[in-house]
């Protein structure tokens, strides 16, 4: 028996004000931008797609599960603009048929600088999980996947029993991403690895006209899914991809409301959550990550976040403020809404190869134009800091 | 194939992209085998003459250059009286030299030499190309464009085979304000031959902004004074160059006066090629806040000296290069923010230079010859 396990990343960034040198008291966070960008998702993408599954989960009932990881930070602005979605996610966590993962409250970086305000934000986002959907999550996802020896120690001794990370040759050599591993140096907790190829399928090439298997249908995949070899395929896609980065007309709903139908029509395919996969399987190897490994661009790294020297020099500013920034409540929040990767991300220059991806709502003519807004708010919240 | 090229500029007299265009043009299409015949009108300076299959006649005497002026009294509603006279004659001169010389196609550059390109086209039957640098509308910054000039671009597009310009917003003008043949114009960048500048060298930070070209309305440096004000009530210890010579001079110094900038402001005058490229290589950071700037060949010049750049959105060059800043050339607000972030900030200029110096290789010149040529051929 092969598991299929599907898990849906949900996250949205709060998107930054336009602010320059000369800006004084202009809110740090463009309301009106974000409210927009969050509608038009919303009207596109959770609402439609919450529905389909709810409708399938009815339909085909225990058979078929999924998990989602859902940010702070759209949890916040979901609230806020959208609070129909968030009833819709809670309808979907009463079926029991979902699960909910843990991840950063800030969907930040903060992993790569402080461990302590890595699991704060853990914690953060934890207790918002519990008091949304009345759920203990087992199983940790960090930001873009990110993941080494480190992390997936540190995220051991926070009790958890699975970590998320990327299935990439650079690590695995000649294994396949279709198994249960341990992470080196741990004991209680195993790791479960994507597989990128068909999570990609659906991700990036469900509308590719250049690819040799467009169309893709859902008899396709399944008979797919069902040639792999192992005890799960993990198939981990940003929830977007549902509407947004596959638009309703390129036929995304239809291929999803079929597929889990198809999926079943296989005798060696069943549906399973993370947690699930965890009870049901064993780890059949070690995997070695002595560096920072993300899901993310061609070079599964932290590139596309912190490669030039813009990027490191805002991150860098950022994370000096910790011991300042936490004697001041007001201000702690908003330093880390600052954490959120995608800041960084719209600095990236490395944009002429994998451009597409990284242009998707992001609200900068420049990676340059984005270093600069940044830096002026990180600025400003320095002189209010010093201020007190 | 042999080209009869009608030119204005050419090095050393030049005022601007034009000159270089037709220098890097001719010296390129020779190198490719076409045999060109340049007419340009004779100066004070000797053009130079080292070219393969390029042959220059230099026609008549001496002209004038009117947009190079410092004094504004010699100006006569923008232009003096008799510079129309000495572009009539240059014209009339070309027709009958060329009249008796053999070539395939006409190619000109900007509305001087369109009615000797006209009325050849009609004599002779030849095929006739007309690449527009920039228009009345341009030069002037929409402040009193002369209807006489307009008439003549007009026309001259109106009969030119194929009509070539150095920006898509070019293209743009023309078709809606000269109501040009969409089918019939071709956008061909202008290129640089970036071995002439100093490259990525290490930048000492003097905290210098420059500001290159003609001080006319068009290059907007009145924007870049105010710019310079709101930078200096952030910080003080930078200095603005204003490079270049022109019209409104005076006047830019007597507003520089005005806003009490003199301090931290240098009129430089005219700049030799020398001075030039050391010009580009000491800024910190390179703005041209061009009201109307339909390529903006300076922008390609202070990126090959290893200098990031802050220019006008509507700029020609804007449509290419992306590891810019890009500002509405009246947003002085937003100049000021950027200026004052890249000197704050030094990695910031770092990563823009660096990464828009790999972005010159489009920029070729052998580039501009293949598509000109291309076309020669569909003429």
């Amino acid at each position: 028996m092969t598991s299929v396990c599907f898990y849906f990343q949900v996250h949205q960034p709060m998107r930054l004000n336009k602010f320059t040198v000369f800006s004084e008291n202009v809110p740090y966070f463009d309301d009106y931008r974000n409210r927009k960008y969050f509608e038009r998702i919303a009207r596109k993408c959770y609402l439609p797609t919450n529905r389909t599954l709810l409708d399938l989960i009815s339909n085909i009932g225990k058979e078929f599960r999924i998990a989602f990881s859902l940010t702070g930070v759209f949890v916040e602005q979901c609230k806020k603009y959208s609070p129909e979605v968030i009833e819709s996610f809670k309808q979907l966590a009463d079926t029991g048929n979902v699960e909910f993962l843990s991840e950063t409250y800030y969907h930040s970086l903060a992993a790569l600088f402080s461990v302590e305000e890595f699991k704060k934000q853990i914690k953060l986002h934890k207790a918002m999980i519990k008091d949304l959907f009345n759920q203990r999550p087992k199983v940790f996802r960090n930001t873009e996947a990110m993941y080494s020896n480190e992390i997936a120690k540190i995220i051991e001794s926070i009790g958890y029993k699975g970590i998320i990370t990327e299935g990439h040759e650079s690590f695995l050599s000649w294994r396949s991403p279709n198994y249960l591993y341990t992470p080196r140096d741990c004991e209680k907790i195993v790791a479960l690895l994507r597989n990128y190829k068909l999570s990609d399928d659906i991700g990036f090439r469900f509308s590719a006209r250049w690819w040799e298997e467009y169309p893709l249908t859902a008899d396709k995949y399944s008979s797919w899914l069902s040639a792999c070899e192992g005890s799960c395929v993990n198939i981990f896609i940003d929830y977007e991809t549902f509407g947004e980065h596959q638009w309703g007309d390129t036929g995304i709903f239809e291929f999803l409301k079929v597929l889990p139908y198809e999926i079943l029509k296989y005798k060696n395919l069943d549906f399973k959550t993370p947690s699930q996969l965890i009870k049901s399987y064993k780890s059949v190897g070690v995997i070695d990550v002595p560096y920072i490994l993300s899901w993310a661009d061609i070079q599964r790294d932290t590139s596309a976040w912190l490669e030039n020297d813009m990027q490191r020099l805002a991150f860098e500013q950022m994370a000096k403020l910790e011991n300042l920034v936490k004697k001041n409540r007001k201000l702690l929040h908003i330093w880390r809404l600052l954490q959120t990767s995608d800041h960084f991300y719209y600095m990236c220059t490395k944009w002429f190869a994998d451009g597409d991806v990284h242009k998707y709502f992001n609200p900068y003519d420049s990676p340059y134009d984005a270093f600069i807004n940044y830096m002026n708010i990180l600025q400003d919240i320095k002189r209010r800091l010093a201020a007190k | 194939m042999r080209i009869l090229i009608l030119g204005w500029e050419f090095p050393p007299a030049k005022t601007g992209g034009l000159g270089t265009h037709c220098y890097e043009l001719v010296k390129n299409l020779g190198k490719k085998g076409i045999k060109v015949l340049l007419f340009i009108p004779k100066r004070s300076e000797n053009a130079k003459h080292d070219l393969e299959n390029v042959e220059i006649v230099e026609v008549g005497s001496a002209i004038s250059n009117p947009y190079n002026a410092t004094d504004p009294t010699t100006f006569e509603k923008g232009y003096g009286w008799n510079f129309f006279d000495e572009v009539r004659e240059f014209n009339k001169k070309c027709i009958a030299l060329a009249l008796q010389r053999k070539f395939d196609v006409i190619h000109c550059h900007d509305w001087i030499t369109f009615s000797a390109g006209v009325e050849l086209k009609n004599r002779m039957g030849k095929p006739l190309v007309v690449t527009i640098h920039s228009t009345e509308y341009d030069r002037t910054a929409n402040i009193y464009p002369m209807k006489f000039i307009v008439d003549i671009e007009k026309n001259g597009i109106e009969e030119a085979n194929k009509v070539i310009t150095v920006s898509k917003h070019m293209k743009k003008q023309l078709i809606e304000r000269y109501g040009a043949d969409e089918r019939k114009i071709t956008v061909i960048y202008n290129g640089i031959d970036y071995t002439k500048f100093f490259g990525v060298t290490n930048k000492q930070h003097r905290n210098i902004v420059l500001f290159l070209g003609r001080l006319t309305n068009q290059k907007g440096p009145y924007f870049f004074l105010h710019t310079a004000k709101k930078v200096l009530e952030k910080k003080s210890d930078v200095l603005f160059v204003v490079g270049g010579q022109g019209e409104k001079l005076p006047e830019l110094i007597r507003e520089a006066i005005n806003l009490g900038i003199t301090d931290n402001v240098v009129f430089t005058g005219y700049l030799s090629e020398d001075e030039l490229t050391r010009a580009y290589e000491m800024a910190d950071v390179y703005v041209m806040p061009s009201v109307a700037e339909p390529f903006g060949i300076t922008a390609l010049e202070a990126i090959a000296s290893g200098t990031p750049v802050i220019v006008s959105k509507t700029a020609g060059v804007a449509e290419k290069i992306r590891h810019c800043f890009k500002v509405d050339f009246w947003d002085t607000h937003e100049m000021a923010n950027k200026i004052i972030c890249v000197l704050r900030y030094h990695v910031l200029g770092e990563c823009m230079r660096r990464n828009s110096y790999g972005e010159l290789k489009d920029f070729g010149w052998d580039r501009v010859a293949d598509q000109t040529i291309d076309v020669y051929r569909r003429v």
